[in-house]
């Protein structure tokens, strides 16, 4: 602490992983800098005011997606979670379930399609890829069966309170999505660096191998991730519930990959053991600016998807080459 | 032992004789296949297909539909119709080419085949369902109404679809820009949303901020985020929709949105039905294709 007070732009530089968080923050600011001057109202209080409510989804499931890639897992189950938790909690409320007890039934289903996911993952040793791959057809079909194949009626006027506090309402001049995104940022950022747990996920991340020899429960730690995971999506379908008034089956399609994107540009390495969640943030945020900024550009879906890959691929570029780099100097703790 | 044989044989002479009756009364069997039993949009064809039997006279219908949709099932359901005698299939076919086997073995016993909602790839006598293009092109001509009321010329106008590859919203996105052709609106590269009413409200968000006069959305998800931020900005945005939902007509009612383009699919069956009589006897049916049109839902008509 004393040191952080005394030198901390050196503490700063002296963290791990710091190097690209500080490049696509440059970009973040360069891009922003960009859209600005293409059209003045990206700047305007209201478009600030909805772009950081746009962001806020993308980096609670950036938290979730970034926990699991450091562990070196993948959760391709994100976007399937977020259609399932929006379509239990708006089937509960449209049959006049109370939206807060909505809220816990539709927490707990999610929460055990995480611990199944960590189990699969850890515990059944099926690789991330596949296991989550089919929770991810699981959950959607349970999105879909919730509500018998359609999409659900109104939540109605008695859901208003739940509305406004996941997504119309503002505290202290920010929308409550923003502030949910904020809390459980600082929430899992200090469980991420400040427990046990989690540097026991940056541990099984590096080294699997070498972390449980030094004693730590791959089983317990896996599934921790998976569970934040599950847990953040869970919120971003609560939000999304909110935002519509009702359940869409397809809410949260291709979401997972959303998630890879924010964490990967933000610096979350793909193999494991690296990566930071104020990285995220910077990801989401990227992610977030681009989206808004091209359609006020009125650039075609294409060229948008395009610039987006193209994005992502170099900033795993970047990650490979720093670290390659890095080898040949010295060896990562 | 004995008794049981002749009884059963009795029985099955009865039913043989039964049946025989039934096939020579000149009552047509028309069947109505659809994709499943429970949307409400098969409940409105089959309605439709009922009346036109009862204003008709001499028809024996009967719906008949997979429990869930499944390809496999729907084939199953026409060659039940078939062996069940009929004359005339009604058919929403789940895809273009999975129940083109079944209905080559069916026009094979000489049923005649009449496509509602959706065609396959093989030959009938009529396809009877939505244009979207013209629907699109209808909900364009409402919005252009509107602001034309408010005495608002020119102006940019967003839309959000679903994604650039279903064909059904790639039409009423086609239909609904050629309704401003030759007008000084600017309507904006359209926006996707796939289906998600969360997304769609976003991006109708970010159109609000930059102007937009009006707002489309192409399906049910689209419309609803378009109703929702329209509900937020509390501006005076003309929105438009497609799809007829609980949802959707709430935001009419509450005049966040001006109108939604609901199919008819009564119409389809009440013209299946009829379409299907003149040609099993015998006479030409035209065209090939039937647009039953869409019903302009406005807070007026609700």
């Amino acid at each position: 602490m004393m040191s952080a007070l005394k030198r901390p732009l050196k503490r700063l530089l002296a963290i791990r992983g710091i190097g690209q968080v500080l490049t696509v923050t440059v970009g973040l600011i360069l891009l922003c800098i960009v859209f600005g001057i293409m059209n003045p109202i990206f700047f305007s209080s209201r478009n600030v005011a909805n772009l950081l409510r746009q962001i806020a989804p993308i980096l609670l499931i950036g938290i979730g997606q970034s926990y699991v890639l450091i562990t070196g897992n993948i959760d391709l189950s994100i976007g399937s979670v977020v259609g399932m938790s929006t379509m239990i909690s708006a089937t509960l409320m449209t049959k006049g379930v109370s939206p807060l007890f909505a809220v816990l039934i539709t927490i707990i289903c999610c929460l055990a399609l995480g611990l199944s996911n960590g189990l699969l993952v850890s515990f059944a040793k099926l690789p991330p890829f596949i296991a989550t791959l089919g929770t991810m057809t699981i959950a959607r079909g349970i999105a879909q069966i919730a509500n018998n194949n359609y999409n659900t009626d109104s939540i109605g006027e008695s859901a208003q309170s739940f509305r406004d506090f996941f997504y119309y309402g503002k505290t202290l001049g920010l929308y409550n999505t923003i502030w949910i995104a904020i809390l459980l940022w600082i929430v899992f950022n200090f469980l991420l660096t400040r427990t046990k747990s989690g540097r026991h996920i940056y541990a099984i991340g590096s080294n699997a191998e070498a972390a449980r020899l030094s004693g730590v429960n791959i089983v317990g730690t896996t599934t921790k991730a998976y569970l934040v995971s599950a847990f953040v999506s869970c919120v971003v379908g609560l939000i999304t519930t909110a935002t519509s008034g009702m359940g869409t089956m397809d809410a949260g399609n291709s979401y997972e990959l959303y998630a890879v994107a924010a964490s990967v540009i933000g610096g979350v390495s793909t193999l494991g053991g690296q990566g930071l969640l104020f990285g995220t943030v910077i990801g989401a945020s990227i992610w977030g600016v681009l989206q808004n900024g091209l359609q006020f550009a009125g650039a075609p879906v294409a060229i948008r998807n395009i610039v987006i890959g193209i994005i992502v691929v170099v900033s795993v570029l970047l990650d490979v080459i720093v670290r390659s780099g890095k080898m040949t100097k010295k060896k990562p703790v | 032992m004995k008794k049981l044989s002749v009884l059963l044989l009795v029985l099955l002479l009865a039913s043989a004789m039964f049946a025989q009756g039934t096939k020579e009364s000149s009552a047509f069997k028309v069947y109505l296949i659809t994709m499943d039993q429970m949307d409400q949009h098969w409940v409105n064809v089959d309605k439709g297909a009922q009346k036109a039997a009862q204003e008709l006279g001499g028809i024996e219908y009967k719906w008949l539909a997979p429990d869930v949709k499944d390809d496999a099932k729907q084939i199953e359901s026409i060659n039940n119709a078939v062996a069940g005698g009929a004359d005339a299939i009604l058919l929403a076919a789940n895809g273009p080419n999975a129940v083109t086997a079944a209905l080559k073995e069916a026009t094979e016993a000489g049923v005649t085949i009449v496509y509602v909602d959706s065609a396959a790839n093989f030959p009938a006598v009529q396809t009877l369902a939505t244009d979207n293009t013209a629907a699109g092109t209808t909900a364009g001509k409402e919005m252009l109404k509107a602001l034309t009321d408010k005495g608002i010329k020119n102006g940019k106008i967003g839309v959000i679809s679903v994604n650039s590859a279903t064909a059904s919203t790639v039409a009423r996105e086609t239909g609904f820009r050629k309704a401003f052709e030759g007008t000084a609106f600017t309507i904006l590269e359209t926006q996707y949303c796939d289906g998600d009413a969360a997304r769609s409200k976003d991006m109708s968000a970010n159109f609000i901020t930059q102007g937009v006069v009006g707002l489309f959305g192409a399906n049910e998800g689209s419309t609803v985020g378009v109703g929702n931020a329209i509900a937020e900005a509390g501006k005076n945005i003309i929105g438009v929709g497609f799809d007829k939902s609980d949802m959707i007509l709430s935001l009419i009612k509450s005049g966040h949105l001006l109108a939604t383009m609901a199919q008819n699919p009564d119409v389809m069956g009440y013209e299946g039905v009829k379409t299907a009589y003149k040609a099993l006897k015998g006479e030409t049916v035209s065209p090939d294709y039937f647009d039953t049109g869409v019903s302009v839902l406005t807070k007026a008509t609700l």
